[in-house]
């Protein structure tokens, strides 16, 4: 039978292989015209990035040169556009003439997405998606100094970035999400990459959103939404790619997101055309790694052949072609109900392993740092198998499979003398031991005979093994609760990390801190939230995701679904117009309870949520911010009227009232924060039960910490007397920024002095100048970002969330 | 392609040799040395003490050390090497975290046309300095090197130490655009191999051998990584990248190349942790010569360079 004639459009990995598996089951059967608008003939486009890279010659990368198209009869026809599809004649038109197909391919591979941001036509911008891109890139690095911004986190990008930076450029990275590679990669497994690539000096923006890029003539820089400016040379887009429909859709092919196709690759319009590679559409889905589209040239090569076969979409893996960096995922690790994570991290490898368990079946797994076993999970994740029985020692890999379970006592145990146990202080094994044997029973002597475990605290569970192992039953594990199920470490422990190891995001401390869970949980997210934004203000980027509901809707919910509004009134001093304005607003609203607080101020109760945003922008047109009185941060500054009023006032209390509460306000604290300010020791302003209360007296302010007048009652102890109204105001700062910077979150400050001990806070608040200095300094840099009012921002950005999302009783009703 | 040479040109490295410790010296332990049989014979009979001749200075500096001239150094064999019209040598101690493992000592003979090079980097303020290299007839790119620094992640000495993995790097002088690629392309230099040099404390070292088409360093370079991590509970290694010039790119997407310790030269540096220098292979690598350097990580053999002579 003579052969058929088969016409290829497209010389990507996908028609490569197709023509190598046609050829091999049916050698003869067609004779061949291969299309392809680069003037080239197949290559292995994703070994792109080590070319990029100078790790690998183009030559080397070649699948299919002109003696292999030779040698199988094929018509190259390459450097030449096809366009278009005569499918009544059934002839491709190519820019040089017509061909007549029996049998058409399509295989046009996909086209990178551009944003739609001005200046993304200037010379210098360009994709990432074949070899003229990859020289463009390669030239630009020929300049010295040149500088790259690289828009797209994903693996292209991040490719991309290595390469250019190996070839010498400054390179930026800009990522429009919380982390990089989010859909191959968890916030951990990011952040292990970020901090790899951060190594190598690529320069990584998250949550950047670029707004233009300027330039005259060609690219000079990218302008961001926050508005950044970064100079550019080039600028490589790698933010997506999308079906390369063209030559499909204008030959009246059945086209939707890509050229749709059934499961033998035919196209659902016309049994004589098939597509193949990225740009078809199956069963809704498109594709864009290598694996699916080797399966689809496989099944449309037997589809050619006459072959019975039919493509299914099967899990894919993901891995990064930066030397180096090792990492692997597979499948889907989203959480979701009824999945669970089991989670191992090595924080002094830069190891994090994470499975994702359905119905006893693996579903998912992330990788960073040890992908050794990467395959054997992929298998397992294909398989489905029921993973039940190894469930305890699955993370170990298959070589732990069937033996006993671990025990870490006996991995402590194995470690030779000079096994290093404190990084920091670079303390052995041995050298424990022998503090142990010479009469160091327990941590903190070991701590003090040896510096172990005396820096970021990481290595205080290894250190009470290493006891527990020399001393057996003669050592018993403290009782100090670890924070969370998530961790081993306690509070104090993570506070001291973060500040040792200078932490500054959740997935760094989820890390160095060998996290269980793969992104914490309910209980630890909203302290770390804290110990971060008050130990890194300028660094950490505050996250409501971490924040209890009240913190997050910047109001008190109540038992009934609705919410409390109270606005802020300045040492409890009001005006008509302000009183007008809150009775304007509780009238409008429908407020049903208005309430004076003990705080000396008015709370409006009853509030529905939708109304919020409007209420707040009725208060804040009066004058009026948020009263934090749903936050862990400063309340109220309660304050008797003193000297302007009052027969027995010594000092303007409520002056120092209202300067402390407009120096303090909008400053998040462990818990609450209330404050008080009496004129006289009559105190009239209950200050002796506050957190912090000043009693005025003729000789100036006593300045009294760590009362409490809630479920515990207890008076305030002195601080400090200052003699003037600015020592006092900073005695106040400087003890609200050291409670700030060491308390565990949800202590009240008289639960925290209890543990530190008055004597201690003096030391550092009233005696030491220099760090009272310092704490005030950290205090107002922090408020330089966090003093503002919530009410006015979320009414200006994110009035939408407040909108009930449907009115499900209405449609009912209807 | 363009790394492709002629086996019968002679490489720009001469003599490859192994210096081991025994007790408190070094012993000779094997070395491949070509023609030159009588500073061959005469080395073999020699042991170092820590600071004597070049091994010896290696290991007392914890640190790789380039040698431009016998006269008037510390070289214990100035004559015989002269006789061998050798001029340069380069020691690499390889560590095993303070444990000295063995010294690899390479030497070359200086002419006109030898052009190459042997280059150590060392870490001072966050930059890559060039500590010292051998470059043969390569004048310019020598002195341009000298006037280079890389920072982290940046050319091939700059991507070493960024992710502490050797790296092998082709078209120098076409695509290697920036760093000194100018005046590597005009000295011939095409293929780089950048390799981790690890040495006790906190300092970096970073050795690059630069080959150059008419005097090449080596017909082969393999890299294998064998660390737990990419491996597994294995005792093996994985051949991550390689080329040849009889074979042509030796990596492979698809065919994974995997030995277990004490298969073939390579399997031997893995399961004894010493460097291998071993003459007159069979099979693929049919060369002359062959070295294999483990590069320690964590206590183990974490990677291992190859080329073959």
């Amino acid at each position: 039978m003579a052969p058929q004639k088969l016409v290829v459009i497209g010389t990507g990995m996908a028609s490569g292989r197709l023509l190598e598996h046609l050829f091999e089951i049916a050698p003869g059967a067609y004779e061949v015209t291969l299309f392809n608008a680069e003037p080239r003939g197949c290559y292995n486009r994703i070994m792109l990035s080590p070319v990029l890279s100078g790790e690998k010659s183009f030559q080397e990368i070649v699948t299919h040169d002109e003696a292999w198209y030779e040698d199988h009869g094929v018509t190259c026809r390459f450097g030449e556009r096809v366009t278009a599809v005569d499918r009544d004649r059934k002839v491709v038109v190519g820019e040089k003439g017509e061909v007549a197909y029996d049998k058409l391919v399509i295989a046009t591979g996909s086209a990178p997405f551009i944003i739609p941001v001005p200046g993304k036509d200037l010379k210098g911008v360009v994709a990432y998606r074949d070899l003229e891109d990859t020289n463009a890139m390669i030239e630009a690095a020929g300049n010295p100094g040149s500088r790259a911004v690289v828009i797209g986190g994903g693996l292209l990008g991040l490719e991309a970035a290595a390469g250019l930076r190996l070839r010498g450029m400054e390179v930026t990275v800009l990522h429009l999400m919380g982390h990089l590679m989010e859909r191959q990669l968890d916030a951990s497994a990011g952040h292990l990459l970020k901090q790899d690539l951060e190594r190598r000096g690529i320069e990584v923006m998250l949550q950047a959103s670029t707004q233009e890029i300027t330039g005259t003539g060609k690219v000079e820089a990218v302008k961001l939404a926050d508005g950044t400016e970064l100079k550019a040379d080039i600028v490589v887009m790698a933010v997506g790619i999308r079906p390369e429909t063209t030559v499909a859709k204008a030959a009246g092919l059945e086209v939707g997101r890509g050229m749709v196709v059934n499961a033998q690759m035919e196209s659902v319009s016309d049994p004589d055309i098939y597509g193949l590679g990225e740009c078809v559409e199956f069963d809704g889905a498109v594709f864009g790694l290598v694996a699916p589209l080797y399966d689809q040239a496989k099944v449309l090569a037997k589809t050619l052949a006459g072959e019975a076969d039919a493509f299914t979409v099967r899990q894919l893996s993901t891995k990064l072609k930066v030397t180096g960096c090792d990492l692997f995922s597979a499948g889907d690790f989203n959480d979701g109900e009824g999945r669970q994570d089991i989670v191992f991290r090595d924080p002094a490898r830069g190891v994090y392993k994470r499975l994702v368990i359905e119905n006893d079946r693996l579903i998912g797994a992330v990788f960073y740092g040890d992908t050794a076993d990467s395959n054997w999970f992929f298998g397992l994740i294909q398989t489905g198998e029921d993973i039940s029985a190894n469930r305890d020692t699955l993370i170990f890999g298959p070589a732990y499979q069937g033996g006993a379970s671990v025990d870490p006592l006996a991995a402590v145990a194995a470690l030779p003398d000079e096994a290093e146990i404190c990084g920091c202080n670079g303390v052995c094994k041995g050298q424990i031991v022998t503090a142990i044997e010479n009469g160091a029973s327990d941590l903190a002597a070991v701590r003090a005979v040896t510096k172990a475990s005396g820096s970021c605290g990481t290595c205080t569970g290894l250190v009470e093994q290493v006891l527990a192992v020399t001393l057996g039953d003669e050592f018993s594990m403290p009782a100090e609760q670890p924070m969370c199920g998530c961790t081993d470490l306690t509070h104090e422990d993570v506070r001291r990390l973060i500040k040792g190891q200078e932490l500054k995001s959740m997935p760094a401390v989820w890390q160095a801190g060998a996290w269980k869970t793969p992104d914490g949980c309910h209980s630890c997210r909203p302290a770390l939230n804290f110990y971060l934004l008050a130990d890194w203000p300028v660094e950490y980027k505050d996250d409501p995701q971490s924040r209890f509901i009240n913190e997050r809707k910047h109001a008190n919910i109540q038992k009934d679904g609705t919410f409390s509004v109270m606005p802020r009134m300045w040492g409890g001093i009001t005006t008509p117009d302000e009183l007008r304005a809150i009775a304007d607003a509780a009238d409008k609203y429908k407020v049903p309870t208005v309430k004076v607080t003990g705080g000396q101020r008015i709370d409006l109760l009853g509030i529905k949520g939708e109304d919020l945003p409007a209420i707040w922008a009725d208060l804040n047109a009066a004058g009026m911010v948020s009263g934090h009185a749903y936050s862990k941060g400063l309340r109220t500054v309660k304050t008797c009227v003193g000297t302007d009023h009052c027969r027995f006032g010594t000092q303007d209390s409520t002056g120092l009232g209202i300067k402390l509460e407009k120096a303090l306000w909008g400053s998040w604290t462990p818990h609450k924060v209330k404050l008080a300010v009496s004129g006289c020791p009559r105190n009239c302003a209950e200050a002796t039960c506050k957190d912090v209360g000043v009693i005025c007296v003729d000789s100036g302010y006593q300045i009294g910490v760590g009362g409490a007048a809630g479920m515990d009652l207890k008076e305030t102890e002195r601080l400090a007397d200052a003699k003037t109204e600015e020592e006092a105001i900073e005695l106040a700062i400087a003890f609200i920024q050291l409670y700030r910077e060491n308390a565990r979150y949800l202590d009240r400050p008289y639960k925290w002095l209890g543990k530190v001990g008055l004597p201690w806070v003096k030391a550092r608040v009233v005696d030491d100048l220099a760090e009272r200095r310092r704490l005030v300094d950290a205090f107002l840099l922090s408020q330089t970002i966090y003093q503002k009012d919530p009410w006015a921002e979320h009414v200006r950005e994110q009035a939408e969330r407040y909108a009930p999302i449907a009115d499900i009783t209405l449609e009912a009703a209807e | 392609m363009d790394t492709a040479v002629d086996t019968l040109v002679r490489p720009f490295i001469d003599v490859s040799e192994i210096w081991v410790p025994e007790g408190d010296r070094l012993a000779h332990a094997g070395g491949n040395y070509g023609d030159l049989s009588e500073f061959g014979s005469i080395s073999e009979q020699i042991t170092f003490g820590k600071g004597e001749g070049l091994p010896g200075r290696a290991w007392a500096q914890g640190r790789p050390v380039v040698l431009k001239q016998f006269d008037g150094s510390n070289f214990c064999r100035t004559e015989a090497a002269t006789a061998a019209g050798l001029s340069a040598a380069v020691a690499i101690p390889v560590f095993n975290n303070a444990k000295l493992m063995a010294v690899l000592v390479v030497l070359c003979s200086d002419s006109e046309e030898r052009v190459g090079a042997v280059e150590v980097w060392e870490e001072h303020d966050g930059l890559l300095m060039l500590q010292d290299g051998y470059y043969g007839a390569a004048k310019h790119f020598e002195w341009v090197s000298q006037h280079t620094h890389f920072p982290r992640g940046q050319g091939l000495p700059g991507g070493v130490w960024a992710s502490n993995t050797p790296i092998l790097m082709r078209d120098l002088g076409s695509g290697y655009k920036f760093i000194r690629a100018d005046s590597a392309g005009k000295a011939g230099l095409t293929t780089g191999l950048g390799i981790p040099i690890p040495v006790p404390g906190n300092r970096t070292y970073v050795l690059t051998l630069l080959s150059a088409l008419g005097t090449p360093i080596a017909h082969r370079f393999e890299i294998w990584d064998c660390r737990p991590s990419a491996v597994g509970s294995d005792h093996a290694a994985v051949l991550i990248d390689g080329i040849c010039a009889r074979e042509g790119p030796l990596w492979s997407e698809d065919n994974e190349r995997r030995i277990k310790a004490w298969e073939g030269q390579v399997g031997k540096v893995l399961g004894s942790g010493l460097p291998v220098v071993a003459k007159g292979l069979a099979g693929s690598a049919r060369y002359g010569g062959f070295v294999g350097l483990p590069i320690y990580h964590d206590g183990s053999v974490a990677r291992i360079v190859a080329w073959y002579c």
